[in-house]
């Protein structure tokens, strides 16, 4: 008996090659068309970039492993004290601030999914809301580390490899931010197609046949979870760096909600549904409440029933549902 | 490499073009940056309506200039949004002046930018002392949480109260007004008994007020946010006998106006430290609160309205007396003295904070059925005492 379905063909190298880069490449040339097409609306920019990154590090836990937690902001948020309190106290180069809030992040992860994952469904939505909310209070408690409720103040970065001075319209910041996504966006396209993707997506399928076939579940769940941990965390991080202050609202619920809200929107499992669905959130939001800033949150409203009516799947579906009426009709 | 010098030209050519045009007459744009969305939209909605009157009052001329308001919403205490807020005003709407800023971290995240372009930054509300130290171009027209507390403890020292707990929430403005107030208290020759700190959360005080119950004080000084907290500790003070036992209670914007209504008839007597009422009785206070009616009826003025009224009032004034040079403005602004609905105010040159008077008030139900906070003895010109440069 031969095992097709867990083996793909073979493709040739340089598409597999391309394949990899692919998300980079597209995320480089939008980068450069929007830095010459928007260029007041750089800081704006950033932080969809900086969104991008960690909702493609959600997408590796939930579109991959099928893990569904409400608590990436606590992640994010230790990602980001721990480069402003790095640049406070240690060093102001931003590139270590990234390792260290990688290494934080993925710290974070390691220690609470070891709890995390071995639960399912509500409960672990649950507790990883609560994870959050302790890290949160603890933020709003330790004063004389964070600065609690009025946040860490006075984080100034140094120059990026020591030659680029952050500007003040936002340019090294952007391109800064964008250059992370990229090497992000080749490695998880990397981790996704090796054998260790690949058995993220068989426990998604169904865990207990990965198990039957001698896969240590628990332990890729946390390994992935580690990971996309260590991801986030470089997200608050270079959104510590880049406005140069941290407050305790980095571990609020409505971001770890508004990240799941995004992939779901662009669609989960797809790299590309994670960069749509963050492009589309955050220019709608942006766009609506600066035309209307009392009522926006409607459109928003609007907009997700929508995709979650016509389209389950998220907007990345949305081709393959055309053309496949297109044949019908 | 040619766009960025591009880029840099056009906003250098721009700001040379705005600096040789600033003796005629151009737009000042002001951006307002504060919460229009989500659970603390009351910010935004306040702000804007008292924006609005202002300038349904004195027109939209300053000096000559016109002034045009644009407002941004953050939806809530968030450092990234604020900046990015204000970079993009002052980049792309190329505003003169910031204003509003509802939460502390909203401002601080803005600190670097107002240095960095010279643009004057009117704090709405933020309450933190320290926020004004982060950068010169701070000016405050609401108030801090020392310039509160202090003048509650004196009053209470000096008006028979011995033994005192206070009860704050347990955040960084709670924290301020437990020492601030334990502090001039003491000096005063009172006893606090218990600092007791509530979590931020929490909306079940029976536990702590029992224990204000059994420790013996004669008042209860008490910070909580404006919101359901406030109703909740308010509501067990009543019903836990706290009234009953003879403990007075003396807080600061737990009766704000805004929500007074919903805390009903257990509210009548509670007594609080604060720099505004809407029931302030002056002429320039009455036609305010008449014209607000009038543009928005069902609404009230509380201190985030004030706080507004007068930060226009403020960037008229230094649109008045520099035009759009934010250093310049900042300077003229030092010192200056205007009758506001609250009483008489001055911008304290150092702290950059209003000097204001800080009432003592009751509430009490009007003729129309209304809660109101009836004023009854005044601190007059309290500056912000917690500021240390």
């Amino acid at each position: 008996m031969t095992m097709p379905v867990l083996s793909p063909p073979k493709p040739s190298r340089v598409h597999a090659v391309l394949g990899v880069l692919m998300p980079s490449v597209c995320v480089l040339i939008g980068a450069i068309l929007a830095f010459l097409m928007f260029p007041y609306d750089l800081s704006f920019l950033t932080r969809i970039v900086i969104m991008m990154i960690l909702v493609v590090s959600f997408d590796l836990i939930l579109g991959q492993a099928g893990i569904a937690t409400l608590g990436h902001a606590a992640m994010y948020g230790c990602g980001a004290y721990m480069a402003g309190l790095l640049a406070l106290n240690v060093t102001q180069d931003p590139l270590l601030g990234l390792l260290a809030a990688a290494l934080a992040g993925g710290l974070v992860a390691w220690l609470s999914g070891l709890v995390l994952l071995r639960t399912h469904g509500v409960a672990l939505l649950m507790i990883s809301i609560a994870v959050t909310m302790v890290l949160q209070e603890v933020a709003s408690q330790a004063r004389w580390l964070t600065g609690g409720a009025d946040g860490l103040a006075g984080i100034t970065i140094g120059p990026l490899l020591g030659l680029f001075e952050f500007d003040f319209i936002g340019q090294v910041a952007f391109i800064y931010s964008v250059c992370v996504l990229a090497v992000i966006l080749v490695f998880c396209q990397i981790l996704i197609r090796s054998p260790f993707g690949l058995a993220l997506r068989g426990i998604d399928g169904s865990a207990s046949r990965m198990r039957a076939i001698g896969t240590p579940v628990y332990r890729r769940k946390v390994t992935v979870y580690v990971i996309a941990g260590a991801i986030a965390g470089i997200a608050g991080a270079l959104a510590a760096q880049v406005t140069g202050l941290v407050g305790i609202e980095v571990f609020n619920f409505s971001l770890s909600a508004d990240v799941m809200v995004m992939l779901i929107l662009g669609g989960a499992g797809r790299l590309y549904g994670a960069l749509i669905g963050t492009l589309l959130f955050m220019v709608v939001h942006h766009v609506a409440a600066s035309i209307d800033p009392f009522n926006w949150l409607f459109v928003i409203g609007l907009m997700l029933l929508l995709v979650v009516f016509v389209l389950p799947k998220g907007l990345v579906s949305l081709p393959g549902r055309v053309t496949r009426l297109w044949r019908r009709a | 490499m040619r766009i960025t010098h591009y880029t840099v030209c056009l906003i250098a050519s721009a700001a040379f073009s705005m600096a040789s045009t600033v003796a005629q007459a151009e737009t000042v744009k002001v951006g307002v940056i504060a919460t229009f969305s989500g659970p603390n939209a009351i910010w935004g909605k306040q702000f804007r309506e008292a924006i609005d009157v202002y300038v349904a009052q004195h027109g939209d001329q300053a000096g000559g200039h016109k002034i045009e308001f644009i407002y941004k919403d953050v939806g809530g205490p968030n450092a990234d949004a604020s900046k990015a807020a204000a970079q993009e005003l002052l980049v792309r709407e190329g505003v003169k002046y910031l204003a509003g800023f509802d939460f502390t971290p909203n401002a601080v995240a803005v600190a670097p930018l107002t240095k960095q372009a010279k643009v004057p930054a009117i704090i709405f509300n933020a309450a933190t002392s320290s926020i004004n130290k982060q950068s010169d171009f701070f000016l405050r027209t609401s108030f801090t949480l020392t310039q509160l507390a202090q003048p509650a403890a004196e009053w209470a020292a000096k008006n028979g109260a011995k033994k005192v707990v206070t009860a704050v929430s347990d955040y960084n403005p709670g924290i301020d007004a437990e020492t601030a107030f334990s502090a001039t208290f003491e000096q005063n020759g009172g006893d606090v008994l218990k600092k007791i700190r509530m979590p931020l959360q929490t909306t079940d005080f029976a536990p702590f007020v029992q224990r204000i119950k059994n420790s013996g004080a004669d008042t209860v000084f008490t910070f909580l946010p404006v919101g359901p907290a406030t109703f909740a500790f308010t509501k067990a003070y009543n019903e836990n006998g706290l009234k009953g036992a003879g403990i007075s209670f003396l807080g600061g914007g737990e009766t704000d106006e805004t929500t007074l209504d919903a805390l009903g008839d257990q509210a009548i007597g509670l007594v609080t430290a604060y720099h505004y009422s809407d029931a302030h009785n002056s002429e320039l206070n009455k036609s305010f609160v008449a014209k607000l009616q009038e543009l928005h009826p069902g609404s009230r003025a509380n201190m985030a309205s004030v706080g507004a009224y007068d930060g226009v009032e403020l960037i008229y004034r230094m649109v008045e007396a520099a035009g759009s040079d934010g250093a310049k403005a900042v300077e003229a602004a030092k010192g200056m003295e205007w009758e506001s609905p609250r009483g008489p105010v001055k911008m304290d040159p150092v702290s950059r904070t209003v000097v204001q008077n800080v009432y003592l008030r009751r509430v009490e139900k009007g003729a129309d059925g209304k809660l109101f906070n009836q004023e009854f003895a005044t601190v007059p010109n309290v500056p912000d005492l917690g500021f240390n440069p």
